[in-house]
């Protein structure tokens, strides 16, 4: 008897495991972001990193940060002055020097078109929803000279750093010398436009742009931005650096910087391997009227690490996260499904706006996509509804919402080119006749009746990469791949591993091996110099050749007017005239399909919990000027800070 | 004594022979990899720098900072000469994090984590298998079919289903970080339980999945001693039966040693697939991420940490078992 009856105990519990296993029905948020952190951050926030300048023979002898480290004062931090973040930070902070771009100091660091300003201060911040600078250190509207070779910015007498003394246009330039002394990423990016920064007097600086052979800048376009995009730091304190690290470029920029001076709301309270803590600087000099009026509402700034985009979704669904830049896959399921209270810039899809556009290239090499018939074939029989709704989970604009070009779907960008002009141009995918009808008249044909078409004699056949483990891009790859087989075309898949894959797409000197031949590859977002600096990536011939290409251009495209257009472009002031140059760069961009555009994709992701803190930035929200959703922490988007308040005070 | 010697010097000049192979391999296989690690590093930092001259000057730099440049065997004489020193030098992904700071940091994490789970694993596993040997019948037949379900779950499997059972829909657990979200390390009693708290579900997630595996193992082993011939012979002599079980246990834990020495050894790998899951933190997911970012000096001071303690785990054991189990020593004495 006791057999049968234990044979039909453990045939139960066997059973009620496999049920429980079965039944739990996670929400779906939770289950299906699966991507890959790391490499989310490098896409979408640009992480640029400075350089290092000497040979060391043996190891530097550098104290790292000491990690974990002591906590000052709270045990605990109250939730009702803590904003909790996730997405920019994915691993253990580094370092607090702004000079370095290794600190992997995501809430504090990062400079750029849309600067953080949590701890640095830059004299302007950008507001990618109406393509603005406004004054942050700075004291108004910065002016040019005649020429367009000098640009003259004063700063606010109220600007103060945590030491109390006042910033200074001494502080400014002395920044830019040592950038450039010291050869840091800031320096070598920017010193082939920009010749000297000066300060005319403590509260005036002048920068004066390099010019060329005809007296004009070269580029007054990277002039501007870099006011927005470069932190203002203290010349006293660099000095300070400089001496305790003798003048050595790998010293000084692998330093750990714990005392650093800085101007900005917050500094460092507290980090670990699990978390990074800012606390607000009572004092701020940014409650002067001239400035804001008043501290932002939060004491502390929080970014757990999380491992992965499943464990921050969770987070930001149990309200342990207040501002979420990453990407949480089905967003609108937290609320139309668990009827959380969490929302998005946009209520409905694509839910944020987009700024960048990750792009499928073209090996041009290749034979058969030498041809523009096989290319336009290709990418206009591609299903994008599919990729968006799968890769996105619709966080995407459509391209019948926003037709394809070569700019953002901000209005800003949207407006620099004459939509009539290109619209026979533009293509909304799954168009397979059309395609095939293409690729017929180019004579490409299926000759031998195996089934796929035929180009000098030998079938049509390519391999669509990506790196593997990004999720959302091998989805795309994948749909690109099957519109091949739809026109007669092979395309088989492969997934190389990041490490491998930026080595051979970044290699543009050598031309690219087999198993490159459609691959997947970003853009520039939002910034002062766009859409120019992404046009640029994406289509100029100045790439073409170089050893270490992180600019753009993987597939080897070449086309003089393309590079004399955006030879003239930054030094064009007339509306009329920029517009129909940009057009113009459509028309080629989408005759010739070196590259195709596969979705939209935000310059941040931005998804706010309202449980704890509300006011964040929507669409519509009335704010003058908009509050763009830069996570409350980059650029213009600071001003969230200011705005939001608790919703049970 | 002479023939326990004779074994020692034996075992201990394997030791060193399998430990300088080693050694060579974890400098050697990761440098194998296709992929520049240098590029990686460009990658995060030359998105901004438009000029290429400006590109190559950051790419030299960093080769020459990391070594990479130089040709294999002149970075092996620097790599040997740092490690004598205890320098493994900068870790290339936290660079400029040194790659001691690296370990230190997370290491305590990981051994928190992983050496609990492997002795309650250990122990549980082998007293239910040795139970499920010895008393059968009813025991064994429901323990069986368990242990075999629960120990063919991947990892992550096991790992998933705690969470979205106890921390998702119970909300017994919290689902993610080594201690509240809120807090700041500190002696509290409000800490050390968020501590607590959050160390379940990767505990038992690592437990539930050893327990089975152990006892499995240790059914097998002494059902196979429990019909040896010594077993029939002492019944015969009228040995007690408790005393015959000890011998039986003595010999069928053996092998169990050995697999609990490994595991003990391995375990600064790090329990990866706990910490992904739960955010917990800990050296596995940071070796991941050195493996993928090619981060050569991480990888090959962890392996060589591995290295050591497996080779010193495994040495320890077998000199152990020379004077445990006198049929080793004597078996090796006579092949010497």
């Amino acid at each position: 008897m006791s057999r049968k009856l234990f044979s039909l105990v453990s045939a139960v519990v066997v059973l009620a495991m496999l049920l429980t296993a079965c039944a739990a029905p996670t929400p779906q948020v939770v289950e299906k972001v699966v991507e890959k952190p790391v490499v989310q951050t490098q896409v979408v926030e640009k992480v640029v990193e400075k350089p290092v300048e000497k040979v060391v023979e043996k190891s530097v002898v550098v104290t790292a940060t000491p990690l974990p480290t002591k906590a000052p004062e709270a045990l605990a931090l109250p939730r009702q002055e803590t904003l909790y973040f996730n997405g920019f930070q994915w691993g253990p902070v580094v370092c607090w020097n702004p000079y370095s771009s290794s600190c992997n100091n995501a809430m504090a660091i990062s400079q750029g078109d849309n600067a953080r300003v949590t701890m640095f201060e830059t004299p302007y911040l950008y507001n990618m929803l109406d393509g603005k600078q406004y004054p942050l250190l700075a004291d108004g509207d910065y002016q040019w000279n005649a020429t367009r070779t000098e640009l003259t910015f004063k700063l606010k007498k109220a600007a103060k750093w945590s030491d109390g003394t006042p910033v200074t246009a001494e502080d400014v330039a002395y920044t830019w010398a040592t950038h450039v002394k010291y050869n840091t990423a800031t320096g070598a990016a920017n010193k082939e436009y920009i010749a000297a920064v000066e300060a005319k007097d403590p509260q005036t600086v002048v920068i004066k742009a390099k010019v060329d052979a005809s007296g004009k800048a070269v580029n007054p376009l990277i002039v501007a931005a870099y006011v927005s995009s470069n932190y203002v730091l203290q010349k006293a304190w660099t000095q300070k650096l400089e001496q305790r690290t003798g003048g050595d470029a790998t010293k000084l920029m692998a330093d750990p910087a714990e005392d650093v001076v800085y101007s900005g709301p917050y500094h460092k309270f507290y980090t670990d391997d699990t978390k990074v803590i800012l606390v607000r600087n009572d004092n701020y000099w940014g409650k002067d009227p001239s400035m804001w009026g008043k501290l932002p509402a939060p004491k502390y700034l929080a970014h757990m690490i999380f491992k992965d985009n499943a464990a921050g979704s969770a987070a930001l669904a149990r309200g342990e996260v207040d501002v979420s830049q990453q990407f949480n896959s089905n967003v609108h399921l937290l609320w139309l499904n668990y009827g959380l209270p969490i929302s998005t810039y946009l209520p409905d899809p694509p839910y944020h706006i987009g700024a960048s556009l990750p792009t499928a290239f073209y090996n041009l090499k290749a034979p058969g996509l030498d041809q523009v018939a096989v290319r336009k074939a290709i990418a206009i029989a591609v299903d994008y509804p599919t990729i968006i709704a799968n890769a996105m989970t619709n966080q995407s604009a459509t391209f019948e919402q926003v037709p394809r070009s070569l700019m953002n779907p901000t209005p800003g960008e949207q407006a620099l080119y004459d939509r009539a002009a290109v619209k026979n141009l533009q293509w909304t995918g799954n168009d397979i006749e059309g395609a095939k009808k293409l690729l017929d008249e180019a004579g490409i044909k299926d000759t031998d009746g195996d089934g796929w078409r035929d180009y000098k004699g030998k079938k049509l056949s390519y391999v669509a990469t990506c790196p593997n483990g990004w999720s959302d891009w091998q989805a795309a790859i994948e749909v690109v791949a099957a519109a091949g087989k739809k026109i007669g075309i092979e395309i088989t898949t492969r997934y190389p591993e990041w490490s491998v894959y930026q080595t051979v797409v970044t290699k543009s000197d050598t031309p690219l091996p087999a198993g490159y031949d459609i691959f997947m590859m970003w853009s520039a977002g939002t910034g002062v110099t766009q859409p120019w600096g992404r046009i640029r990536n994406l289509l100029s011939s100045e790439w073409v050749g170089m050893p270490n290409n992180w600019n753009g251009n993987w597939g080897g495209y070449s086309n003089p007017r393309v590079d004399e257009l955006l030879k003239l472009i930054p030094n064009e002031t007339d509306p009329a005239k920029l517009k129909a140059m940009y057009t113009e760069l459509v028309k080629i961009y989408l005759t010739d399909v070196p590259s195709f555009t596969l979705m939209y994709r935000p310059e941040l992701f931005h998804t706010v919990n309202e449980t704890v803190w509300t006011n964040f930035p929507h669409k519509d929200d009335g704010t003058k000027p908009p509050v763009p959703p830069m996570n409350c922490i980059n650029g213009w988007g600071v001003a969230c800070l200011y705005n939001i308040k608790l919703v049970k005070p | 004594m002479k023939g326990y010697w004779k074994y020692f010097f034996n075992k201990l000049a394997w030791f060193i022979v399998t430990f300088i192979f080693a050694f060579l391999l974890n400098f050697i296989l990761p440098r194998l990899m296709p992929g520049d690690p240098v590029a990686a590093i460009v990658a995060r930092l030359a998105q901004g720098v438009s000029d290429a001259t400006g590109v190559q000057a950051i790419y030299r730099q960093y080769t020459e900072l990391f070594g990479t440049n130089r040709p294999i065997p002149e970075q092996f004489i620097i790599y040997v000469r740092n490690v004598l020193r205890g320098d493994f030098g900068f870790s290339f992904s936290q660079y400029p994090r040194t790659v001691a700071d690296v370990i230190r940091s997370s290491i305590l994490w990981t051994i928190a984590l992983q050496f609990p789970a492997i002795i309650v694993g250990w122990l549980i596993g082998n007293t239910l298998g040795a139970l499920a040997a010895y008393r059968k019948g009813a025991f064994d037949k429901l323990l069986m079919p368990i242990s075999i379900f629960v120990s063919n779950f991947p990892a992550f499997g096991m790992a998933i289903i705690l969470m979205v059972i106890f921390a998702v829909h119970l909300k017994w657990f919290p689902t993610s970080g080594g201690y509240g979200f809120d807090l700041i390390p500190n002696l509290s009693w409000d800490f050390i339980r968020s501590v607590i708290v959050h160390y379940q579900l990767p505990f038992w997630s690592i437990v539930i999945i050893a327990i089975g595996g152990q006892a499995i193992g240790m059914r097998a082993m002494s059902i196979y001693e429990l019909n040896a011939d010594y077993v029939k012979f002492s019944r015969f002599m009228g040995i007690k039966d408790r005393k015959i079980v000890r011998y039986v246990f003595r010999n069928a834990m053996l092998p169990q040693i050995t697999g609990l020495a490994l595991a003990i050894g391995t375990m600064v790998g790090g329990a990866l697939v706990a910490e992904i899951v739960f955010s917990y933190p800990g050296l596995g997911y940071t070796l991941l991420n050195g493996v993928m970012g090619q981060d050569y000096p991480l990888i090959s001071a962890v392996t060589l940490i591995i290295t050591i303690m497996v080779l010193t785990a495994n040495f320890v054991i077998e000199i152990l078992y020379g004077i445990i189990d006198p049929r080793i020593k004597a078996a090796q004495a006579e092949q010497g």
